[in-house]
């Protein structure tokens, strides 16, 4: 299908990068790049989609990752089994969080999922006895595929490269399905939508618990990926803000712009952060600031994410040339 | 068959409808008219679920409806439009109709073919491809009909779908609705336009202050006093009935 061509592109130099490259900096970057396009894409389902722009997802993103990492730590399992109770448990607080979302509209819903996300970021640090507190939890490496421990990145590139595939098909499904129209019903306008037959409340709970779901799955990966589980970073606002600002960045509710918005700001961060860091001890964070700077040109000047922008431009020229 | 027994809906203080009953027979069009906040949209919204009325019934086909969610109102056969008209403005015409159409047609294939014959029922094909919120208020409101129909109905509630519209589309409209009529859809109307509610009502029921104060065939309504005295000083209205 001519609208897949972005993604297969974009996918295909993914996929083809280990091939050229074994540079560990360079297969860490790839890495991180689908990862957190993943995250936002499945954040992109429920904020999208959906609608329902949440500004919390950080908490799914953290059960992911605790669970993971207990499970591994704690009780020896396998972190496959890790990624399946992460996704549960996440689905559960999706249900709960998706029922927010039918009482309490914009803004407020947003407010809600974020203190939401800082409840599990107080329970993650106090609950000493079970998560080891504000410490953190070192995720053991253990060779071997069923424990998810690999001494080189190809197929650390591979999996994740796997698993933004799949999120990007979940996006694909949302645009042409039966309940992807009537999810897009739902945002548009609700009453509009209950009125021509559409369950609007069932909707959008499946969509925020679904997204919890996805989210829940990259944050085991990355606790596996990392090796680490900081509190205070899993159940950040800031990761919360990231996981939308790559799809807002990129394009609301469409498949490819997570991963383009993605590949934007974490290259972006990456490089400012690699640049900046020697540089001079008083311009460590200036990466911050060039990262806000660019934010505010985007959402100031192509509101609609870049996917839009440029398929806007694309169809412009297309009546340039038939004209 | 809608049948509303002694509907009263109240807002704090306020009673909005009040002791309402009336029956709307299948492939009927009814008039509901009345001046400004006499209660004629909050009945719709009693009727069609988005509000639970405080006492009083309403049944559809025998069934008590009164206090179902309005898209389990639609999935019985009910559907409504807004007189606010509330398009999907980011979509285009053909997926605003198609997402009516779906609620009863399951494949989408299917159910953007469906659409496609009811854009031509309403006569919007020209604009089929167009982004809602670019069409101007009178393609809006056949867009409101369109999407409605689209969801299959035995019975359409159009709330003032006639008004703001200019004199060629008014009559379009018309002739749309008539041949719904003719197909053996019932209509219940809510217009401010008596000329365009003469002309298409077999009945009329007349609101004032949430309560019916008249209830009859377009001819008796225009004579009745009780109604010349609720909309006096506007009988210029029913002149050209």
């Amino acid at each position: 299908m001519k609208r897949d061509v972005p993604a297969l592109v974009l996918f295909g130099l993914a996929a083809l990068a280990p091939l050229v490259t074994r540079d560990g900096f360079l297969l860490d970057s790839l890495i991180l790049i689908l990862l957190w396009g993943a995250v936002s894409g499945a954040w992109n389902v429920a904020g999208g989609y959906a609608g329902q722009v949440s500004l919390g997802h950080s908490a799914f993103f953290g059960l992911g990752a605790y669970s993971a990492a207990l499970l591994a730590t704690r009780w020896n399992q396998s972190p496959w089994l890790g990624l399946l109770v992460g996704a549960l448990l996440a689905t559960g607080a999706g249900l709960v969080i998706g029922y927010l979302a039918n009482r309490l509209k914009g803004p407020y819903f947003g407010l809600a999922t974020i203190a939401f996300s800082q409840v599990l970021l107080i329970l993650a640090s106090r609950w000493r006895a079970v998560t080891s507190g504000s410490e953190g939890i070192p995720v053991p490496f253990r060779p071997g595929f069923a424990t998810l421990g690999f001494q080189s990145k190809v197929p650390w590139v591979y999996l994740v490269l796997t698993l933004a595939v799949g999120i990007y098909l979940v996006a694909r499904y949302l645009e042409t399905s039966r309940p992807g129209y009537q999810l897009a019903g739902v945002r548009e306008d609700e009453d509009a939508a209950e009125a021509l037959g559409i369950p609007c409340r069932r909707l959008k709970v499946t969509a925020v618990a679904a997204s919890a779901a996805l989210t829940s799955v990259c944050g085991g990966l990355w606790a596996q990926y990392v090796g680490f589980v900081d509190p205070f970073y899993v159940f950040s606002v800031d990761l919360s803000i990231r996981f939308a600002l790559n799809s807002i960045i990129g394009g609301l509710g469409t498949a490819i712009g997570p991963f383009v918005g993605s590949l934007l700001i974490t290259s972006l961060e990456i490089y400012l952060r690699a640049t900046f860091s020697d540089f001079k001890a008083g311009l460590i964070g200036i990466y911050l600031i060039i990262y806000g700077c660019l934010l505010i040109v985007v959402v100031r000047f192509v509101p609609q994410g870049l996917v839009g922008w440029i398929g806007e431009r694309l169809r412009a020229m297309g009546r340039y040339a038939r004209a | 068959m809608l049948e509303l027994e002694a509907v009263t809906k109240r807002f704090g203080g306020l009673t909005a409808v009040k002791d309402v009953s009336l029956r709307a027979a299948p492939g009927e069009i009814l008039g509901i008219i009345g001046p400004n906040g006499a209660g004629k949209t909050t009945l719709f919204n009693v009727i069609s679920g988005f509000y639970a009325p405080n006492t009083g019934t309403v049944r559809l086909d025998g069934r008590d409806i009164g206090g179902l969610a309005p898209h389990h109102v639609c999935a019985l056969g009910l559907t409504r439009t807004f007189q606010l008209v509330k398009p999907f403005g980011n979509l285009s015409v053909l997926d605003n109709v198609m997402i009516g159409a779906l609620t009863r047609v399951h494949a989408v294939s299917a159910a953007r073919e469906a659409a496609r014959r009811v854009i031509a029922t309403c006569r919007l094909e020209a604009f089929a491809e167009s982004r809602a919120r670019s069409l101007p208020i009178g393609l809006r409101k056949r867009l409101e009909v369109a999407r409605a129909l689209a969801t299959q109905p035995r019975l359409l509630l159009l709330d003032e779908v006639m008004s703001g519209l200019n004199p060629t589309e008014l009559v379009e409209m018309i002739e749309i609705l008539r041949r719904l009529h003719a197909d053996g859809l019932g209509l219940i109307v809510i217009e401010h336009i008596m000329a365009a509610m003469m002309r298409l009502a077999q009945r009329i029921v007349v609101l004032h202050h949430g309560e019916k104060i008249a209830e009859g065939r377009p001819e008796e309504i225009s004579r009745d006093p009780r109604v010349v005295d609720a909309y006096l000083g506007e009988e210029f209205v029913f002149a050209d009935a």
